[in-house]
């Protein structure tokens, strides 16, 4: 898409869990103002890979920010470079939704000490990005499933880093917040962020990836733009699934047909 | 956010002037009632047998009250938010239960009396090896669920020791002295136990204390919180050892003191929120508060009218209020608990 330095960059990530190799030699690299897609059948690797590149596991081969190992940095720096967006919205205590935001400042601020001006200007954009502003003050577990995923969002953008890395955002959304949530992870890419998200459904990946990477058994077989990699051919391949393409206007949208 | 922050201040100012009002009471109270003046003279003149009333006995008895009590109220808020549970609290790791066989078995052997220097110390040793049981089953980078499953292998291996202990008493005198001391009592405890479980004590509050910004990016799940920066094995290490710390101390001055640690946390709550960072001070404090509350009473109501001078043991009162409170609890919880609500 670009030629400048990727932001994060993953070469030879090997991730064995329980001897067997779960990510293998896998190869991404994330840009500035891109948002890449990971597509890929269940158990093929997605959200390891994801969390080898958030440094939430140990892993082989290299994995880098800017150039720099991130290996090399302190847990604090890395939370501040890297916002990791795990599956399924977890929330376990009842805290209101703008305390909830306020966590993605965690590694910015003395932990001891309340939010500052700067901090609490992040937490005022996310959760105005998301427009989760409405219910700051309710508690997150009075809130409805599209409702949390926003606000799960917002904590995710109040940290304000570079890379942004999502883990099924959109699983369990109705058609509505799944569009929404894609335009903002959308969004964030196009003021700068790296973003990347695990989705399934190919329709929304083809629609609003800058470029898809298909995982296929712990490698990424294929990593282009959306009319490329989500090919009817490439989907079969992958998926297993006859896949017709429709074009609605924005171009070609693969849609799953029946198993192979 | 600042009407949450004025309200927790305005509660723990509450808690506060209630130790110190309960603190007073706890001074007037016993077999020599004194009047708050007499009381606070002897304190601060110490002359007379008010003042060798108020300051070799009460006062070592309050402040252990105040401290214990602190002390397992801010282990209950810690473990709830280490874990993400309101259910969870001490006895899951099963120090206290690793203390009560260090002491018994120092008591049972005749090593010492029950209310010398050893028996805290042998409390101490307990609840520490326990940990470093703990550590040895599950492992330095365990899942919460290795850990707490070995928690609940050492707590049963540790009753059926403390068992052993009464079975193989030397003497019928040795295993009431036994029986006794684990119902918990806070009884002619001396200024020396008092200085033997502060460090200790003081530890875990230290320990505990310093995890509180973790326990609140934890509400997110621990991957989530790992990702904020949030060193996910110290943190749970850290909560263990000064667990085990302090209430391994506790339980080696004061004999087996249930359930303060889960209640406190669930008090304060409604006031302050469900902030797991929130709530580990005011915690502490309603820990000091139900513990010097439950000392006076066991001062104020005779076990046995027949009887002269046996007190109602403090451990029978707390669970006798706290399982009740408990059960409440689990009523409450159950349709969340089932998943039928949310």
């Amino acid at each position: 898409m670009n030629d400048a330095a990727p932001k994060l960059r993953a070469v030879g990530v090997t991730v064995r869990l329980g001897g067997a190799p779960v990510v293998d030699e896998a190869a991404l690299d994330l840009r500035s103002g891109e948002l890449v897609v990971l597509v890929g059948p269940n158990g093929a690797g997605k959200t390891t890979l994801v969390r080898a590149l958030a440094g939430l596991l140990p892993a082989e081969g290299r994995v880098e920010i800017d150039g720099r190992p991130l290996s090399s940095l302190s847990a604090r720096e890395r939370a501040r470079q890297i916002a990791y967006l795990p599956q399924g919205h977890i929330f376990h205590w009842p805290m209101p939704v703008a305390a909830v935001v306020a966590l993605g400042r965690h590694a910015h601020a003395d932990a001891f000490s309340s939010l500052s001006d700067a901090d609490r200007a992040a937490v005022g954009r996310a959760l105005s990005a998301t427009a989760t502003e409405t219910f700051a003050t309710r508690s997150v577990t009075t809130l409805s499933g599209g409702e949390r995923a926003r606000v799960a969002l917002a904590r995710a953008l109040a940290t304000e880093a570079a890379v942004l890395l999502a883990d099924e955002p959109t699983v369990s959304l109705d058609p509505r917040h799944q569009l929404v949530v894609m335009g903002l992870l959308r969004d964030a890419a196009r003021a700068g962020g790296a973003v990347l998200a695990v989705v399934h459904d190919l329709a929304l990946a083809a629609r609003f990836a800058d470029r898809v990477a298909v995982m296929e058994r712990g490698r990424i077989i294929v990593d282009a733009a959306p009319i490329e990699a989500l090919s009817a051919a490439r989907i079969a391949a992958a998926f297993g699934v006859e896949a017709v393409m429709v074009d609605t206007g924005d171009g070609p949208i693969p849609i799953a047909r029946r198993p192979i | 956010m600042s009407s949450n922050n004025s309200s927790g201040l305005r509660l723990n100012l509450a808690l506060a002037a209630l130790i110190i009002a309960l603190a007073v009471v706890s001074l007037m109270v016993g077999p020599a009632a004194l009047s708050p003046r007499q009381a606070l003279a002897g304190l601060f003149d110490g002359e007379g047998p008010a003042g060798i009333v108020v300051r070799d006995i009460r006062l070592p008895r309050t402040l252990l009250a105040l401290l214990i009590g602190a002390t397992f109220g801010l282990s209950g808020a810690a473990l709830q938010g280490l874990l993400r549970n309101p259910l969870a609290e001490p006895a899951l790791f099963g120090a206290p239960q690793a203390a009560a066989v260090g002491a018994s078995f120092m008591i049972a052997y005749g090593l010492a009396g029950a209310t010398s220097f050893a028996v805290p110390l042998a409390g101490i040793a307990g609840a520490l090896l326990s940990i470093g049981g703990i550590v040895a089953i599950a492992g330095r980078r365990a899942s919460l669920t290795v850990t707490l499953l070995a928690g609940l292998a050492l707590a049963s291996f540790a009753g059926a020791m403390t068992a052993l202990i009464l079975n193989l008493a030397p003497t019928p005198y040795a295993a009431l002295e036994i029986a006794f001391w684990l119902l918990g009592s806070l009884e002619d405890r001396s200024v020396d136990h008092l200085l033997i479980a502060a460090p200790f004590l003081l530890a875990s509050w230290l320990l505990l204390g310093l995890n509180a910004p973790a326990f609140r990016a934890l509400t997110l799940g621990e991957d989530a919180a790992a990702s904020l920066g949030v060193d996910i094995v110290r943190t749970r290490l850290m909560v263990v050892v000064g667990v085990a710390f302090g209430v391994g101390a506790a339980v080696a001055v004061a004999g087996s003191i249930s359930f303060i640690g889960l209640i406190a946390p669930h008090l304060v709550r409604r006031a302050v929120g469900s902030d797991p960072a929130r709530v580990c001070l005011p915690a502490a404090l309603t820990g000091a508060v139900l513990l010097t509350a439950a000392d006076i009473a066991v001062r104020l109501v005779p076990a046995n009218p027949n009887a002269t001078a046996i007190e109602l043991k403090l451990g029978v009162v707390t669970a006798l209020i706290g399982v009740p409170f408990f059960i409440a609890m689990i009523f409450r919880e159950r349709r969340l608990l089932d998943g039928a609500a949310s």
